[in-house]
């Protein structure tokens, strides 16, 4: 390991070196963010391996990778760069969303339905619940809330809390990967985790358009908010079909080259949902899911491929996922992180058992289910987001404490989730 | 939103409809290439629906320049040098004869044409003559590899064929390098004296070779994991090594297939990962050649003075310089044993490097023809792909009524790993 560090320390020098040969220019991609986005795998490749022999979960490794060297701390791979390889990120989301719902089985679904749809209810409910009541009852430290007379102060409690209800699909899905764990615990969680996806969603939009009313910014009425969500989401749906539609059509005439065709089928959705204004993880969720579930072709091929992709995909979008956070900004609130944070954990363990011993699960699922709904990620930054840009008077001051507790769950979520699966000796490849 | 959704149904159905109809030319003709990826790539990209932006097709860089260091490490690692020495010398110049006549013929063809038709000055025609020379001297190994396997016959120009395929690959590279090195392109830092032609192309080297050394001390000794997961990993280590010397190539305006080219040699002859390493570049060779493809026709768009006249010219100087080439080394250079006539029939599949070399030029000389250069190979490539395996089988044929000639055990063992 050692003497891969100092490979990659040579390299960085090298970089240093080569720096002069060329002159600053402009471009669509920068020249060096190439070479940088290289360092960055390779170091999130390291990083991963040292996690594994720690006996952590790889994507840890790439996360800690990412953030020593983002903006944030050693600023090897700048913020120009993170955005010049946006596209790249866009591909890993969309690969794990197909991976995703093909993963979806519906006769595990069928088979768990009362324990996930428990699960989902309870742990779902108590968090949000529990940081709602929080949020308000700790408002005089919530750096967002300041000011804020009683509507808009509930509103937007209630958007804080709306937000970290969501789980993390892509870690799920890259601990699975993993692990190859296969069990009736990862199967729970990974229900679970994909149901949640969409309904919290539903949850969101209407949690963001009761604040945004009540700020006084962009009111729009119950339909507007209720045309607005179910286009989002239905939109999502639709384009999921009609994907799936061409992938099982593909599958049934064409059968080669599927890595190729996987990534176009990505690259092409994801430049429909940008400019029609639906979400790609969903929409390529519910492809993957038709084609394993409902269309008459074995989708084996297309779940092989993807699975063989995985691990480079993994290590891209969490690399650049811990590159993209921001822990400075987060630091001097990190008391008030760790209290959200632990809020959370605790609603979810009273949530997630309740809710799996009430839908009949296993006791190993009914003991260790909420180690695996501790995790957020992706998503949940993507939410962050969409609050500060379109809230900008609360939605700024809110991102920093989201992402920091963001962080914190996606590192010791996976740890958790990890843990969870060794207990239940669902781990196949350790 | 209707009619987004409506064109991605259209892409993927017009594509389906022509890979069944590709797929019917495989099956009567034998054609191996991927002429509906160039078409799907024309259909997605900025030219026809718009789905894949100017801008997207550029954001699309990282995978490009991978690709195009992936092929270059490929062909890098079928040189091993402990399999190279058991060679008999007569095959390295029958296999060098080839591939620098068909240079030769090649680039004094081009620069004719760049020169004295066109009207470019010396150095303009040099870059692009020598470009669209190494894309004529190309030849794709793993097309030959495939057809040499088919072979019922086991005659002892085999092994000479595959070897200069890669010879000519290797030679048409290490040109394309070079022009690239020589005729630099770009500003360096203003503190910086500005590098020499040779200093480029001793920096391009070095670039390589430096790349191979820590490579060769990333991956290490052999993985531990199990074959699935050692493979994921190594995918990324590779990857990310192809990814840091292609964009160092690409941050110098140099040419990342010719750094990885080092890179893979180096790899090849070094470690004890060099098996993982070249079986994980072949096997990952046709997607690889198929992503060139696509891009290669996202990014298309011809003239039609280009479609008209040069891009034909091109074909035709190609089919000429393979002629030469092929009598030059098969019917002169050749020992009586092993003397063939038609020796460039077995030689017509151009492949991915082809592409990549024409993609490679467009990023580092927008300047320069891009278009041009990028057209007449995307023809050539798809034209001789078509006619490819056709004329391998031929010449196949040719051989197997031959005889007059020793025949048996191969004499030489294959030049790859």
């Amino acid at each position: 390991m050692i003497r891969r560090v100092v490979v990659l320390a040579l390299l960085v020098g090298g970089a240093l070196l080569l720096e002069p040969l060329r002159a600053p220019t402009e471009g669509v991609i920068a020249p060096r963010s190439l070479f940088l986005f290289g360092i960055l795998l390779l170091t999130a490749d390291t990083f991963g391996a040292v996690a594994h022999d720690l006996r952590l979960p790889r994507l840890l490794g790439y996360l800690v990778a990412g953030l020593a060297l983002g903006p944030s701390l050693s600023r090897i791979v700048p913020a120009g760069v993170l955005e010049d390889l946006s596209m790249m990120k866009r591909l890993a989301v969309g690969l794990i969303g197909l991976l995703a719902g093909a993963e979806l089985r519906l006769a595990d679904l069928k088979a768990r339905h009362r324990t996930i749809l428990y699960i989902l209810l309870l742990q779902g409910s108590a968090v949000l619940l529990s940081l709602w009541g929080f949020t308000l009852l700790s408002r005089q430290w919530m750096p967002f809330l300041g000011g804020l007379s009683a509507g808009p102060l509930v509103f937007v409690a209630l958007l804080f809390a709306a937000t970290l209800t969501v789980n993390s699909p892509m870690v799920t899905l890259a601990l699975l990967t993993e692990t190859k764990a296969r069990g009736p615990l990862a199967k729970t969680t990974l229900g679970v985790v994909l149901v949640a996806d969409v309904a919290v969603i539903l949850l969101f939009t209407a949690a963001f358009s009761l604040a945004q009313a009540s700020l006084g910014g962009a009111t729009a009425g119950a339909g507007v908010i209720l045309w607005r969500l179910l286009r989002e989401v239905l939109g999502s749906i639709l384009a999921g079909a009609l994907v799936g539609g061409v992938l099982s059509l593909y599958l049934r005439f064409v059968k080669r080259e599927l890595v190729v065709f996987a990534v176009v089928v990505v690259f092409a959705t994801a430049a429909a949902a940008q400019a029609l204004g639906f979400e790609l993880l969903l929409s390529l969720l519910v492809a993957g899911f038709l084609v394993e579930n409902v269309a008459p072709v074995r989708a084996e091929p297309l779940v092989e491929t993807l699975h063989q992709t995985a691990v480079p995909v993994f290590v891209i979008f969490f690399a650049m996922a811990g590159a993209e956070l921001h822990v400075q900004e987060f630091a001097a609130v990190w008391p008030l992180v760790l209290a959200v944070a632990l809020v959370r954990i605790a609603a979810i363990f009273f949530g997630a058992r309740a809710g799996a011993r009430l839908g009949g699960a296993e006791p190993a699922v009914a003991r260790d289910a909420w180690m695996g709904l501790v995790s957020q990620a992706g998503v949940a930054l993507g939410l962050a987001t969409i609050v500060a840009d379109r809230l900008p008077v609360v939605g700024l001051a809110m991102q920093t404490l989201t992402v920091g507790v963001i962080a914190f769950n996606e590192s010791v979520g996976s740890i958790l989730f990890r843990r969870g699966l060794d207990r239940a000796g669902e781990i196949v490849v350790r | 939103m209707q009619t987004t959704l409506a064109a991605l149904a259209v892409v993927a159905v017009g594509y389906i409809l022509a890979y069944l109809l590709f797929d019917r030319l495989r099956a009567r003709y034998g054609y191996v290439g991927g002429a509906e990826y160039v078409l799907i790539g024309c259909i997605l990209g900025p030219r026809v629906t718009g789905l894949l932006g100017a801008g997207q097709v550029q954001d699309l860089t990282p995978i490009v320049s991978l690709a195009l260091g992936w092929l270059g490490m490929e062909l890098g690692t079928y040189f091993r040098i402990p399999t190279l020495a058991l060679l008999p010398p007569v095959h390295l110049q029958i296999a060098f004869a080839e591939a620098v006549s068909t240079f030769g013929v090649a680039f004094g063809a081009m620069l004719a044409i760049f020169h004295f038709l066109a009207g470019h000055p010396w150095p303009d025609a040099a870059a692009q003559a020598v470009t669209l020379a190494a894309v004529a001297t190309l030849c794709s190994p793993a097309a030959v590899d495939a057809f040499v396997d088919r072979a019922k016959t086991r005659d002892r120009i085999l092994p000479v064929l595959r070897l200069t395929a890669r010879i000519d690959a290797l030679v048409a590279v290490i040109a394309f390098g070079l022009v690239l090195a020589v005729y630099h392109q770009g500003e360096v830092a203003p503190e910086v004296r500005p590098p020499t032609a040779t200093e480029w192309a001793v920096i391009n080297v070095a670039v390589g070779v430096a790349s191979g050394i820590l490579f060769h001390l990333f991956l290490g000794p052999v993985s531990h994991l199990d074959e699935v997961e050692g493979n994921s990993r190594l995918f990324v280590a590779l990857a990310g090594a192809i990814v840091v010397a292609s964009g160092a190539s690409y941050y110098l305006n140099l040419s990342p297939i010719y750094t990885n080219l080092v890179l893979g040699f180096i790899l090849a002859n070094s470690g004890a990962a060099h098996r993982d390493v070249t079986r994980m570049l072949h096997a990952t060779e046709r997607p690889v050649y198929l992503a060139l493809l696509l891009f290669a026709g996202a990014a298309w768009s011809p003239g039609t003075a280009e479609l008209l006249f040069v891009a034909p010219a091109f074909v035709l100087v190609r089919l000429a310089a393979r002629w030469v080439g092929g009598r030059v080394a098969g019917e002169y250079v050749a020992p009586p044993a092993l003397r063939t006539g038609g020796f460039a029939r077995g030689l017509l599949s151009q492949g991915g490097l082809a592409v990549a070399i024409a993609l490679n030029y467009s990023q580092v000389r927008p300047d320069l023809n891009p278009r041009l250069i990028l057209t007449a190979t995307l023809l050539s490539v798809l034209l001789f792909e078509m006619v490819a395996n056709g004329e391998a089988a031929a010449f196949l044929a040719m051989l197997s009524g031959k005889t007059d000639r020793p025949t048996g055990e191969l004499e030489s063992p294959e030049p790859a790993s």
